[in-house]
């Protein structure tokens, strides 16, 4: 069972590209709050960066990724990756570009990584291939649309 | 498990308790050995050396503005009874609980462990009201931190850890 | 030194084709090499997102952007009629296609399993004008990650192929007066026909081939001589 709530994109600048309710259980907002939150959201992702409190181990990275081409974003500290609440749960995915997917789900729900990953490749083939799609702007694609439909409604 | 830091925020937004365990010195040398891997990539030493520079009461401000503003924004998504638990990042994860006092307690700890609020519950409920609420001499706000980090609290606050949280 | 000079000398040598080291240009290679070679469909993707934005440069209309896609997959078809043909078992006694079937035929095998690794989905004749024809595709390729915004729905990207086939009609001598691409997913198709299967195939394209009388006459006249 697979309960997806709602997804947000916020592009790099922090602007809510796109956004969609998929299953009731978050409060309805009206359009101009979400892109509030969207903003907001940019802001403390960018906090959470900055307040890591350990220097990065870059002696971590290199044993993970054996073999591949060193990263220049490798050391990098990440912002918020998952946000728990007693309601939902919100992970976070940033982008070698910036840009965030925010996917609400339920508390326990499991497999989130994979959906995440998914969600990636719908963006990245019927978004970024779109040849009337500009990049930074709201997402209106009939396909992508289509994609997230049929995904969560497979799995749920 | 490492611990990093705690805080204890009051209704007035102002930090009167904070503690900081410093992280492991491996960590450290890892990081004197980095500038060897190209000069071109600073972003990362840049936030580094940043942090250093600020002071921990900017730290404790961000800290409170940033679970200050995660709290609303959980309660404007999940409804009024929601309440915000943790957050993750790839480096860290912070655990936060609020008393029906509007008091924050908030503790960053590395990623693997699970949620600790039933602890900053605890330390609220047994450190805390014992030793500083219940404490004749504190006075009843504690402007600038007086009165919190006596010595009964210290010592139980250590106690608490290292029963719970062992190294 | 001002800049004109600068990017002039840059080139190296004469502008225009540069030389790898060992003198090899792709020209020097067998042409059967590439035989069974296959491109990343999203390398083809990002060529084609470029494709379209130049043909969208100072645009006036879609008829007037579907004609540029078509501009570009022109030449395309007459340099892939050559090539194919050169690639077939005897090249030697192959001869291009001489009547409108087997040309037809052409397109809807060799043709689209060499571009897209599949043949056609079906191949209609008009029933109320002889000299049109009707080439289904099901789910074009060109189209696969493409969504239109709502102010173009009637634009059907596939326009550029439609470009590759009407320059196959053209090297091989079959004279058109258009060759254009249409959006049939949505509704029926019309002249019941196949059917449109909006639910199934919703990306579905016909592709009409509009031959010009001459070329009808003809065949009427080989026709005759044949049978």
């Amino acid at each position: 069972m697979l309960v997806v709530f709602a997804l947000f994109i916020i592009s790099k600048a922090g602007g809510l590209i796109y956004n969609r309710e998929f299953h009731t259980g978050l409060s309805k907002l009206s359009s101009n709050d979400y892109l509030m939150l969207a903003g907001s959201f940019h802001g403390m992702h960018a906090i959470t960066k900055q307040l890591c409190p350990a220097p990065p181990t870059p002696n971590v990275q290199p044993a993970s990724a054996a073999g591949l081409a060193p990263s220049p974003f490798s050391s990098r500290p990440t912002g918020i990756e998952v946000l728990e609440s007693s309601h939902f749960r919100a992970q976070c995915f940033q982008t070698l570009t910036g840009t965030k997917f925010l996917l609400f789900t339920e508390p326990q729900q499991p497999n989130i990584d994979s959906i995440m990953r998914k969600i990636y490749d719908l963006y990245a083939d019927f978004v970024m291939k779109n040849p009337f799609y500009t990049v930074e702007m709201p997402i209106r694609c009939e396909k992508f649309d289509r994609g997230l439909d049929g995904f969560v409604k497979v799995r749920s | 498990m490492v611990l990093y830091s705690f805080y204890i925020f009051d209704r007035h937004t102002e930090c009167i308790y904070s503690r900081r365990w410093t992280p492991r010195p491996t960590s450290s040398s890892g990081k004197t050995a980095r500038p060897q891997s190209g000069s071109s990539i600073t972003s990362g030493d840049g936030t580094v050396t940043n942090r250093r520079n600020m002071s921990h009461a900017d730290d404790e401000k961000l800290i409170f503005g940033l679970v200050f503003s995660l709290r609303n924004m959980v309660q404007k998504l999940g409804g009024e009874d929601d309440t915000f638990l943790s957050y993750r990042t790839g480096e860290y994860k912070l655990h936060y609980y609020e008393t029906p006092t509007r008091m924050k307690f908030v503790m960053l700890t590395d990623t693997k462990q699970n949620n600790l609020r039933p602890y900053l519950h605890q330390i609220w409920a047994n450190l805390y009201v014992e030793y500083v609420v219940k404490n004749p001499l504190a006075p009843v706000e504690h402007p600038g931190g007086v009165g919190v980090a006596n010595e009964m609290f210290e010592r139980g606050l250590d106690t608490f850890i290292t029963a719970v949280l062992p190294a | 030194m001002t800049t004109p000079t600068q990017s002039s000398s840059s080139g190296g040598g004469a502008p225009g084709l540069r030389y790898p080291s060992n003198k090899k240009t792709i020209y020097d290679r067998n042409l059967n090499r590439s035989k069974n070679a296959e491109l990343s469909r999203a390398a083809f993707a990002y060529l084609f997102v470029e494709m379209i934005s130049y043909a969208q440069k100072n645009v006036r209309n879609l008829v007037d952007l579907e004609k540029r896609l078509n501009e570009q997959g022109h030449p395309l078809g007459l340099r892939l009629l050559d090539l194919l043909l050169s690639r077939t078992s005897n090249p030697l006694s192959s001869i291009r296609p001489t009547r409108i079937l087997p040309l037809l035929q052409f397109i809807a095998q060799t043709l689209w399993r060499h571009l897209f690794g599949r043949p056609a989905d079906a191949l209609e004749r008009s029933e109320s004008d002889a000299g049109q024809y009707m080439l289904y595709d099901n789910e074009p390729l060109v189209n696969q990650y493409i969504s239109l915004p709502r102010e173009m729905s009637q634009l059907n990207c596939a326009a550029f192929v439609a470009g590759i086939v009407e320059g196959v009609c053209d090297g091989a001598g079959f004279a058109t007066e258009s060759v254009t691409a249409h959006s049939v997913g949505e509704q029926q198709a019309e002249g019941g026909g196949t059917g449109g299967g909006g639910g199934m195939w919703p990306g579905k394209t016909v592709f009409l081939i509009q031959f010009k009388p001459e070329v009808l006459e003809r065949e009427e006249i080989l026709g005759r001589g044949g049978g």
